[in-house]
């Protein structure tokens, strides 16, 4: 309800910046534990605070960052991303490839594994839980299913071999395949018979005391609802072991709680720091990282070309007016005290490369803005306010708790200098399960009712993900804006399956470029990710999301006191 | 007289016998010095709210000094964390609280005052409803209702008013139904009806004017607990964004880490009006509860204990 | 009216409460705009294959009478339903909750009780005298305060010498019971402060009252031309009378605990039903509200019962 932080997003790479300050360690994250300079401090508990939360650690379950994260540290993934240079790096997999015709894939998953329980943690492994997932996607595993679509089958010629062969070449093999956690058989197994519902049900936590079986540098010993989830070190990792005995994730109900246990030393590091609390923290003496993220916050123009009320806001001049009278640098700066950029495309910056940087956004010109709207002929009225289509330019603007605070004073900002372009705009605050059925109103489906909204978006590394809520069959389920054009859904599809980089990309930069023109968003600004941690720990691996991620293990691998 | 009028009329000694109305309430002010200074503590608000926009130092809509800026010559309470100077937000947050208030309390007392003399007076199967109905809204944990009723409803300030409104009613309807009850076995009401008088007659000529004074001291008190809840809602995020109140300055404080910034001035001063307004409702209103009747049991009319009176056993008005 | 009689018909009456409470609760969660499915639309996994097994999942796709009976059925079996945020059954988080949120609410409440008792006493003896005008006044500030913000003060006071946030350490690993019971003490001490202190002043004022009213009676004016010193009148008279209302008071109040601690769990993120409360809605996680409501409800009628009980015993007039 509050603005608690990002509520969704799964693992994406971006730019990283690996943050050391001090001389302990050196070197890429990759490195084994001990370099030839200075010996790296071993031992002591992490404690981090998050003011998200774990809502589930049932991986069917969720839909928490911080779970999404918690899994990419006790669980075996075929790959992972490198945070730096965004590619995909290896993880239980340490080499692939792909046939010529990009439809079959080889995984080479390392020899030896265990799980922390002794037993051998092999690609058949890896086999089991993603047939599973196939197996149930209807019902229980529906949120991983669509990371397998069109997979035809799934084979081990031997248990440290894995194939996957696809029924059409499929870009994001990889990006997808990072989402998703091996699971233990011999603790699942017994909850994928029947209907398997007791693949939802089983909480997944660990029993009394004794940690959970699992296959990451980490295995999860503690959880209490809504308290805290402690990681130990697991001496049976197949990779780097970690420097720290563990770390615990402590949950925070509020960003000031949180940023007072770090003031007074209740706490070593906490994610997501609230832009108000930078100088106080810097002050206090802590380390605060500041780097891009991929959260946008856009404001939202009802594109629904069945629309019937207020066809003006289907005018792409009129749109463009609304750009031109948004001041976006005034929002960074107030609103997210200078923490971010003001925003383009929908492909954010932090995604590296898949950002097309050649679109470059419409200055703040609010005579540019009258004179479109003089030149359509909607004179002002009574009030300043412009009359278009014979009522006037009053609009109404969904606003979701989500984006309380900040938002609030984006809002103000746009509010204001739209009464100066003779627009007026009142904000509607709801919660966001009822912003979310306003605007989908009538019904599901329907997206006639809404003209205005403002919301976020937290993009995945690829922007697979973020491109296809613009689809036509997004109605009624990611899309918020009604956007719907066959153009564009042809090129979401060609890019899918463009298995060529170079190829999807071109297909990518042409999609951001039609959403940029035809704005069903006005993407306000790009928000920067917000850490900090105190003097006594070093070598957190930062990424766009933060230095708990689910994008790679390297970040709590790394860690060590100084 | 009968033994059995006379039973009646000495058993009833919950309001004195019919005064003059009008000079009533300024004899009460007159005669209590804590009268004097709740009344003082309204007005001021008041006042201060009727010519904020005069007594404003800076706007409350534009930035006038740093992110927090602590009290200084300039900016006597200091700024929020959008630079916006703390005294003016008070005084324009001090409008918006008391008019939510006043007009809660309204539709409390109108719906309130109505149910409880139409269920006191005419008793019977009305009377049985209504109480159900009220029985629903005491058992009912009111700050969840609350929120449950704000995201039904959604957040603007009319609404809220309602929502305040509807978890108000109850308590007043409960007191006055209990006094019209016993209104209506004295002698004088008795002899109107038997003389033939309208039952709408004897509402309004005998009945609301004795029970004014009781729904005037329990309307202060229920301003007190309007702008209560006013807070509650606004910190739960449930309050109208748009709309500057004393709950919501806490709120947006809070939740733009003002604490572990320090600036506690961004805090404390807006709670410390919610305070004082509240307590000047609750002296004036125990002022003019305890003219009317000395002996008036003052448990049901504190401010949160009477939405739970009225559940207990009452005798002759047990339900 | 007889003894069993009213008991039996406060019994009818109290359950009969639960009932239309139930029904009630359950229509209105269902007008809250948007479902659980709704509030799962910005999530890259929650695609419209799973969305639409989950509203199956949760029953909604059945028309309202129907999931009423259903829900109706179960609860009378005692299965209060699965929760849809963590698919849990809805149970087994209440009494989680409940766990943590009891024993800090009943610590604030006891030590309220207390001192609005102590404090009641010593303005009625001493009434009028400057001692009871400070004394009732600062019952009165310290109940006008709204409660976050008197939280909040808390915090800014006390942040640094006590825990502010959350119900125990959990970076304390294996503690003895002996080490545990403190840390959680002093976890609990801040939200305790500010439950007792928003709430004495209520006891305050109606002892006070109270015992004034009876020092304003016949009989004791009697006892006092009798010769009868202050001391005993107070304690024969006044302070007897004075516990009826309390007592109802206290069984009232007990009712509400449960409820009344959402504002202070947000400030100091304990993990109580406050907040169970408060995420629930924001989740529109029907089962869970409708045990949370239904476990309020219960506790409220309850106790209203008991002092329904407590006072047809007290009170010498309703015998006759």
């Amino acid at each position: 309800m509050r603005g608690r932080g990002r509520t969704i997003s799964t693992v994406a790479a971006l730019a990283a910046v690996a943050l050391v300050t001090a001389a302990c360690s050196g070197g890429s994250p990759q490195n084994t534990s001990s370099p030839s300079g200075g010996q790296v401090k071993k031992g002591g508990t992490l404690r981090l605070g998050t003011a998200s939360g774990i809502d589930s650690l049932n991986p069917f379950v969720t839909f928490q960052q911080d779970s999404y994260s918690s899994f990419e540290y006790i669980y075996p993934f075929l790959v992972q991303y490198d945070t730096k240079s965004l590619q995909f790096a290896p993880d239980f997999a340490s080499s692939w490839e792909t046939s010529s015709d990009g439809l079959t894939w080889t995984f080479h998953t390392r020899p030896n594994a265990k799980w922390s329980d002794g037993q051998p943690l092999t690609a058949e492994d890896a086999a089991w839980t993603f047939e599973t997932i196939i197996k149930y996607q209807k019902g229980p595993t529906a949120n991983f299913g669509q990371d397998f679509a069109h997979v035809s089958s799934i084979t081990t010629p031997d248990p440290n071999t894995l194939v996957i062969t696809y029924k059409k070449p499929v870009a994001v093999v990889l990006s997808n395949l990072q989402q998703v956690p091996i699971l233990p058989e011999q603790v699942w197994g017994k909850y994928a018979t029947g209907d398997g519902k007791g693949l939802k049900t089983y909480p997944n936590e660990p029993p009394n005391g004794q940690p959970m079986v699992g296959g990451g540098p980490f295995v999860l010993a503690k959880y209490q609802k809504k308290q805290i989830a402690l990681f130990q070190a697991n001496p049976s990792y197949y990779g780097t072991e970690p420097h720290i005995d563990g770390f615990g994730l402590q949950f925070f109900d509020n960003d000031d709680a949180m940023v007072s246990a770090l003031k007074t030393g209740q706490l070593d590091a906490i994610e997501t720091v609230p832009a108000t609390s930078v100088s106080t923290l810097k002050a206090g003496g802590a380390n605060v990282f500041i780097g891009p993220g991929l959260e946008f916050h856009d404001f939202i123009i009802n594109s629904n070309p069945k629309k019937t009320k207020n066809p003006e806001l289907l005018n792409p001049q009129v749109k463009m007016a609304f750009e031109y009278a948004i001041d976006r640098n005034e929002i960074v700066k107030t609103a997210w005290l200078g923490y971010g950029q003001p925003g383009t495309t929908i492909v954010p910056p932090g995604t590296g490369t898949w950002h097309d940087s050649s679109i470059k956004a419409l200055p703040f010109d609010l005579d540019k803005a009258n004179q479109i709207l003089d030149a359509l002929g909607y004179t002002k009225g009574s009030g300043g306010i412009r009359v278009a289509n014979g009522h006037p330019m009053s609009y109404t603007v969904i606003f979701p708790h989500d984006e309380q605070g900040s938002g609030d004073r984006a809002f103000t900002i746009i509010q204001n200098d739209f009464s100066q372009i003779g627009v007026k705009l009142t904000q509607k605050p709801m919660d966001d399960s009822a912003a979310f059925a306003a605007i989908t109103a009538p019904g599901e489906t329907g997206y006639t009712e809404f003209d205005l909204a403002m919301w976020d978006w937290v993009p995945l590394e690829d922007p697979d993900f973020i491109l296809s809520v613009m689809q036509c069959n997004q109605f009624g389920a990611w899309s918020d804006s009604g956007y719907c054009n066959a153009d564009y859904d042809k090129m979401y599809l060609d890019q899918s399956a463009a298995v060529d980089p170079k190829q999807r990309l071109q297909i990518v930069y042409q999609m951001q470029k039609k959403i940029f023109d035809d704005r069903p968003y006005i993407v306000l600004n790009y928000q920067d990710i917000l850490d900090a941690w105190t003097n006594g720990w070093t070598g957190f691996v930062e990424s766009n999301q933060g230095l708990f991620n689910p994008l790679s293990k390297e970040s709590m691998v790394s860690v060590h006191q100084v | 007289m009968s033994q059995a009028i006379q039973a009646v009329e000495t058993e009833n000694l919950s309001l004195p016998p019919p005064r003059k109305k009008g000079n009533w309430f300024w004899d009460i002010i007159k005669g209590s010095t804590q009268a004097k200074i709740g009344l003082g503590v309204i007005l001021f608000f008041s006042l201060l709210g009727i010519f904020a926009p005069w007594l404003e130092p800076y706007s409350v809509h534009q930035q006038s000094g740093a992110v927090f800026c602590p009290p200084s010559g300039h900016h006597l309470l200091g700024c929020d964390d959008g630079g916006i100077d703390m005294l003016s937000l008070l005084i324009q947050g001090g409008r918006i609280s008391l008019v939510v208030g006043f007009c809660a309390t309204f539709v409390a007392m109108v719906i309130g005052g109505g149910v409880g003399i139409v269920a006191g007076y005419f008793g019977g199967g009305i009377d049985t409803v209504s109480m159900r109905v009220t029985d629903y809204f005491l058992v009912i944990p009111d700050v969840p209702l609350m929120i449950v009723l704000a995201t039904l409803f959604g957040a603007k300030l009319y609404i809220i008013i309602f929502v305040i409104g509807i978890l108000l009613w109850t308590g007043t309807a409960r007191i006055i139904r209990a006094e019209v009850k016993s209104l209506r076995e004295r002698v004088y009401v008795r002899r109107a009806t038997a003389l033939g008088s309208k039952n709408s007659r004897i509402i309004f000529r005998h009945i609301l004017p004795q029970v004014g004074p009781l729904l005037i001291a329990n309307t202060v008190l229920t301003i007190a607990i309007a702008i209560f809840d006013e807070t509650a809602l606004s910190f739960l995020g449930l309050g109208d964004p748009t709309a500057i109140t004393w709950g919501k300055i806490i709120e947006f404080a809070f939740l733009r880490t003002a604490v572990s910034a320090g600036a506690w001035w961004a805090i404390v001063p807006a709670g410390i009006c919610v305070a004082l307004v509240i307590m000047g409702c609750y002296w004036l209103g125990q002022s003019i509860e305890d003219a009317l009747n000395p002996r008036l049991k003052v448990a049901h009319l504190s401010p949160r204990t009477f939405r739970l009176r009225p559940l207990v056993g009452e005798g002759k008005d047990a339900l | 009216m007889r003894g069993a009689d009213y008991i039996i018909k406060k019994a009818a009456f109290a359950i009969a409460t639960i009932f239309v409470a139930i029904t009630l609760n359950f229509i209105l969660f269902r007008l809250l705009p948007g479902t659980a499915v709704t509030g799962l639309s910005r999530v890259p996994h929650a695609t419209p294959a799973l969305r639409h097994a989950l509203e199956v999942e949760f029953g909604l796709d059945k028309p309202m009478w129907q999931q009423y009976v259903i829900y109706l059925e179960n609860l009378f079996k005692g299965n209060w339903g699965i929760s849809f945020a963590n698919q849990q059954p809805v149970w087994d988080n209440l009494k989680t909750d409940l766990w943590n949120t009891i024993p800090m609410v009943l610590l604030g409440t006891v030590v309220a009780i207390l001192v609005g008792i102590a404090t009641g006493i010593i303005s009625a003896w001493r009434r009028g005298t400057k001692l009871d005008q400070v004394s009732t006044n600062t019952a009165i500030a310290f109940y006008a305060f709204p409660t976050q913000w008197l939280a909040l003060v808390i915090l800014i006071l006390f942040a640094s010498y006590l825990p502010s946030h959350g119900m125990e350490n959990d970076f304390l690993l294996n503690p003895t019971p002996w080490q545990h019971f403190k840390d959680v003490m002093s976890h609990m001490l801040l939200p305790s402060l500010t439950i007792a202190l928003t709430l004495y002043g209520e006891y305050t004022l109606i002892v006070r009252s109270a015992m004034l009213e009876t020092l304003g009676e016949d009989y004791v004016l009697t006892a006092r031309a009798k010769g009868l010193p202050q001391r005993t009148i107070v304690r024969r008279y006044a302070l007897r009378n004075a516990m009826l209302p309390t007592t109802t008071l206290i069984a009232l109040s007990l009712g509400y605990i449960v409820a009344g601690a959402i504002l202070v769990e947000d400030v100091f993120s304990w993990p109580g039903i406050g907040l169970a409360v408060v995420d629930s809605v924001a989740a529109r996680d029907y089962p869970m509200l409708q045990g949370a409501f239904l476990v309020l409800t219960i506790s409220v009628v309850f106790f209203n019962f008991i002092a329904d009980l407590l006072y047809f015993r007290l009170d010498p007039r309703i015998k006759e």
